[in-house]
């Protein structure tokens, strides 16, 4: 039996990070089931990362090795090529790498596992199974890391950044890129990549289309796109049969939450990640989640500053123990699809930052948090767009100094 | 003697023939000819739609006393398919040659390799179980759903019975789990009676029909009301009125299944060629005398023909064709294990009127604990047809939902179809051919297939016997299947000291099915190797999960290239032309530059 005061769950970035913050005052182990750290970083090679915590843009791998670094000269306890199996409620974890099966019992758990790619099977595409359909984070680690090419004629479904992203590298490739399909009338990722990734190679965007059917008996040999109405329904006539010999899908990411489902954590429907508090502490004392675990974001730097807090909340908790006050739910209202942190009940961090995305785009709006009676913080925007997540950070003192029961995020617009 | 021919009524072929045009002529099918020969209908002529051609063949089937249709109704557009070239180049000698190597054919290899003789099983494919075989529902059927009388009734309830020894003996999974046949709300719902006298036929009727059926098949079942049914599955429709409960109901694993017999098959002696399509047959005096494949040929003087879907093509190359397979497809959405504990039991409901030599499908548990739901029914013009179609999943998602009215019916993660390898006569054809000598059709093996496959190897045997093979018993067959470990099925203990001893299964390669490096290699290097992707996820679950393989196929790639050499850009997905890449990267920027 090994103990530790933390153990985190993933070596991605988000658990990096938690991991180095809990380091300065804890024992901590990384379990990681790769056979390096950096999670999905070493396969995006692209730049476009730090731009926030190093003020310049750099690529995946180079970000990644920035905290490999350190974690190598804090001496934190890293095991790759492990894969947890379990964890329990009393923080026990069991775990497997070829040396052995370890159990470890830890004082505080931060899950960290991040996400995985939605799937054909989740919308439902129908058709053949064939070979050359692979979901973008995928093809992306065959072609970075394997050197492997999926395929040579490929259709995108999804414009969330991972699709931009892989639009561009087949190009670069040499592949030929028949063109990007989004349903929603609206591009998935950050419009920088739109630019950056499909303009800038004459890749052709076609919102508001999907793919209606697979063809191919043991390779694709095509896929039949049609556009959507309204209600995002294929609109009759307007099929049209694309052939290639790649499928490539970018159609969303999943919180990883299946060790957290076993131990029994709350999980909130609207961002399928387990629900936090301010100090990204779950429902189950002692045990923190951060990064895409929590909810899918689009830029890793966010995911690295919440991973500190659920690395300081982890110290907090092994330092001071369970100490929660009453809980204030945090409702997303108007035109808010959802918000993290999902309850508040801790004075012991002096500010709250409210990560939250809209449900549809929206022009010259006010951000409003609320409580029953009045209206406790205001910021105007000129554009928010659900594909771009909004921070909205405020001391706990504005909230805590009132008896709110419940706090409200809108968004409304002008008119 | 045991033929399909046993509970069926003999009809001269003269009778015969005047039913059929009379049907023919009432259906306005007055370009069909028609002829009788042995009680098998010959249909020649030409229809306008592919539809009628079915019609035609449909309606011909059920004639009382027919044993075979054989359809050769043209239609515009149909297809036919190219037959390959052979080789002429004798490749071995077999006492017995079996064709097609599904469940089937290698239960038949199997049983067999109990005696002194030289078999060969040809498959075309590049592994056991991948027709019909491996895209199924696995049930192991009691034989209550069958039409009473017929010939896989009769095999269906036999082979159901042989399946504890069996699973046992191979080392399969194999759960009676049970299964609730229902009456709900919907089940007479298309007739315009009061709701009293459905609701009692519904609560009476259809419960006492269904475990009288079961007392005559000495099947047992018991009626269950619907409060007691509703504390057996908490999660089931308020609308059910009834149902009847068939505890020994059972599932299994066709591929695990398929996989262990011929292992244990070529064990005990059987050769096994894959990747070979049989091209012809040669027959000589009246009697097969060489099976002729795309590598070559091998001299025989029995063959088996369980080559399923291909059934009628096979027997067509001995000039043999009795009957005319027209594919029926089934498709079946599995959900995430996460929801396997929504239901206790599998669960089918009656609808009427119901839909011909179907058992209308339902929700049915996996013995790998997902839950699925279908199978569909559909006629296909394309043996390989397994697209899932918009409308089929909508229909699933619609036709079952009722059952389970909460069910998450977002948690899909796959679906698939597979193709019913099904007659006219919609009945097995187990029979020696009597025009030549040594050519034994297995054909028709469609629903419940899998169940009476046991029983169709005994009645194989049998008539091989009856057809002067000679069977000696071996001393030394060996009927245990080795032990496949599958590492999340155990206890920590048990892991520990298997990473001890082999760390490869300490290295967890699909985190979804828990599947580690070990069971992987072990694959590749098996007793029939797997060396594509598909190949290993039949074997082992790696890449069956939620994520699709997303996570692990990569690691999958890798694996097979360090263990067998090949390339891992050669690497395919199932068999010939299923490969998963274009090639190395930077491969295409190097053509330009050329």
């Amino acid at each position: 039996m090994i103990e530790k005061d933390i153990a985190v769950i993933g070596g991605g970035p988000a658990g990096m990070a938690s991991a180095l913050k809990a380091s300065e005052n804890a024992d901590v182990i990384i379990l990681e089931r790769n056979e390096e750290l950096g999670g999905i970083l070493p396969q995006c090679i692209h730049d476009g990362f730090g731009n926030f915590i190093f003020n310049r843009s750099v690529t995946g791998p180079e970000y990644a090795q920035h905290f490999i670094n350190e974690i190598e000269e804090k001496e934190v306890d890293v095991r790759t090529d492990t894969t947890v199996l379990s964890i329990d409620e009393n923080k026990k974890i069991i775990a497997s790498n070829p040396d052995g099966i370890l159990e470890i019992k830890a004082k505080a758990i931060i899950l960290a596992m991040g996400c995985r790619e939605r799937t054909r099977n989740q919308i439902l595409i129908p058709g053949t199974r064939p070979a050359g359909i692979y979901t973008a984070g995928t093809a992306q680690r065959l072609i970075n890391v394997e050197a492997l090419m999926p395929g040579k004629r490929v259709v995108i479904l999804g414009s969330g950044d991972v699709g931009l992203i892989m639009a561009r590298r087949f190009a670069l490739e040499g592949a030929y890129v028949e063109g990007v399909y989004e349903i929603m009338p609206f591009p998935g990722g950050l419009i920088r990549n739109v630019v950056q990734c499909l303009e800038d190679y004459g890749i052709p965007l076609h919102l508001s289309h999907t793919v209606i059917n697979i063809s191919g008996r043991k390779r694709l040999d095509g896929v039949t796109v049609a556009r959507v109405d309204e209600k995002l329904k294929p609109v009759k006539g307007s099929e049209r049969f694309i052939p290639c010999d790649c499928l490539i899908l970018a159609v969303g990411l999943i919180p990883e939450n299946e060790l957290s489902k076993k131990i029994g954590l709350d999980i909130d429907k609207r961002t399928l990640g387990v629900i936090v508090d301010e100090g990204m502490e779950t429902s189950v004392p002692g045990i923190f989640a951060c990064g895409n675990v929590v909810h899918v974001h689009d830029i890793v730097d966010d995911v690295t500053i919440s991973a500190e807090r659920a690395g300081e909340g982890a110290l907090k908790y092994i330092r001071k123990g369970y100490a929660h006050n009453e809980e204030i739910r945090v409702i997303p209202g108007k035109n808010v699809r959802y918000v993290v942190p999902q309850i508040l009940r801790r004075k012991d961090f002096d500010k709250i930052t409210f990560y939250f995305r809209v449900v549809k785009e929206e022009k010259n709006v006010s951000i409003k948090i609320s409580d029953e009676n009045d209206v406790i913080f205001e910021r105007r925007e000129r554009v928010v767009t659900p594909s771009e997540m909004i921070k909205v950070e405020i001391h706990s003192s504005l909230i805590y100094e009132r008896s709110a029961k419940q706090l409200r995020i809108d968004v409304i617009g002008d008119e | 003697m045991w033929c399909g021919i046993l509970e069926r009524k003999k009809l001269s072929d003269k009778k015969i023939l005047k039913k059929a045009v009379k049907v023919a002529k009432k259906n306005g099918f007055d370009n069909v000819e028609i002829k009788v020969e042995d009680r098998v209908v010959y249909l020649t002529g030409r229809v306008n739609l592919w539809e009628d051609f079915l019609k035609i063949g449909s309606l011909t089937g059920k004639i009382k006393g027919v044993r075979g249709v054989v359809n050769n109704v043209d239609y515009p557009g149909k297809k036919r398919r190219e037959r390959k070239k052979g080789r002429n180049e004798k490749i071995g000698e077999a006492d017995v040659v079996i064709i097609g190597a599904g469940v089937v054919g290698c239960f038949i290899a199997r049983e067999l390799s109990k005696y002194n003789l030289k078999i060969i099983l040809l498959e075309k494919a590049e592994d056991v179980a991948c027709g019909t075989t491996k895209a199924n529902n696995a049930m192991v059927h009691t034989g209550i759903g069958e039409k009473m009388g017929t010939l896989k009734q009769k095999l269906c309830v036999k082979g159901h019975k042989m399946f504890d020894k069996i699973s046992q003996e191979l080392n399969i999974p194999y759960k009676k789990c049970g299964m609730l046949i229902l009456t709900t709300k919907e089940t007479l719902s298309n007739y315009k009676i009061p709701s009293f006298i459905s609701n009692f036929i519904c609560r009476f009727i259809i419960p006492f029909i269904l475990i009288r059926r079961g007392k005559k098949l000495g099947i047992f079942m018991e009626k269950i009301g619907r409060k007691k049914l509703l504390e057996k599955e908490p999660n089931l429709t308020r609308d059910v009125i009834s149902g009847v409960y068939s505890p020994t109901y059972g599932i299994t694993c066709p591929y695990l299944l398929t996989i262990a017999l011929a292992e244990n098959a070529v064990e005990n002696g059987v050769d096994l060629l894959l990747n070979t399509e049989v091209v012809g047959i040669d027959v000589e005096n009246g009697r097969v005398k060489s099976v002729l494949t795309d590598r070559g040929f091998i001299k025989t003087n029995f063959i088996v023909n369980s080559a399923g879907l291909y059934a009628d093509e096979i027997a067509e190359m001995a000039g043999v064709r009795e009957y005319t397979i027209h594919p029926k497809k089934g498709s079946t959405i599995i959900f995430d294990k996460e929801t396997g504990n929504y239901i206790n039991h599998s669960i089918t409901f009656l609808k009427f009127p119901r839909v011909e030599h179907y058992k209308g499908g339902g929700i049915m548990l996996t013995v790998d604990g997902n839950i699925q739901w279908g199978p569909t029914i559909v006629e296909v013009e394309d043996k390989e047809d397994t697209s899932v179609t918009a409308e089929e999943i909508e229909h699933i998602l619609k036709y079952y939902s009722h059952l389970l009215p909460n069910f998450p019916k977002n948690k899909v993660i796959a679906y698939f179809a597979g193709v019913r390898a099904s007659t006219f006569t919609e009945d097995f054809f187990i029979e020696a051919s009597k025009k030549v000598k040594g050519f034994i059709h297995v054909a028709g093996i469609q629903s419940p297939g899998l169940a009476a496959s046991p029983a169709i190897a005994e009645m194989v045997v049998r008539i091989l016997k009856n057809e002067g093979l000679f069977m000696k018993r071996k001393k030394n067959f060996n009927p245990y299947g080795r032990q496949r470990i599958h590492f999340r099925e155990l206890n920590i203990e048990e892991k520990k000291r298997l990473v001890e001893k082999n760390a490869l299964y300490g290295r967890i390669v699909c985190r979804c099915e828990e599947v580690s490096e070990a069971e992987i290699v072990d694959a590749i290097h098996g007793k029939i190797p797997a060396f594509s992707v598909d190949a290993i996820k039949r074997r082992t679950r790696a890449g069956m999960g939620r994520c699709q393989g997303a996570f692990c196929l990569p690691r999958i790639v890798s694996i097979i290239s360090r263990e067998t050499g090949i390339p891992p850009e050669k690497i395919v997905k199932d068999g010939k032309d299923s490969n998963l890449f274009a090639g190395r990267a930077k491969c295409f920027l190097e053509e330009k530059n050329d």
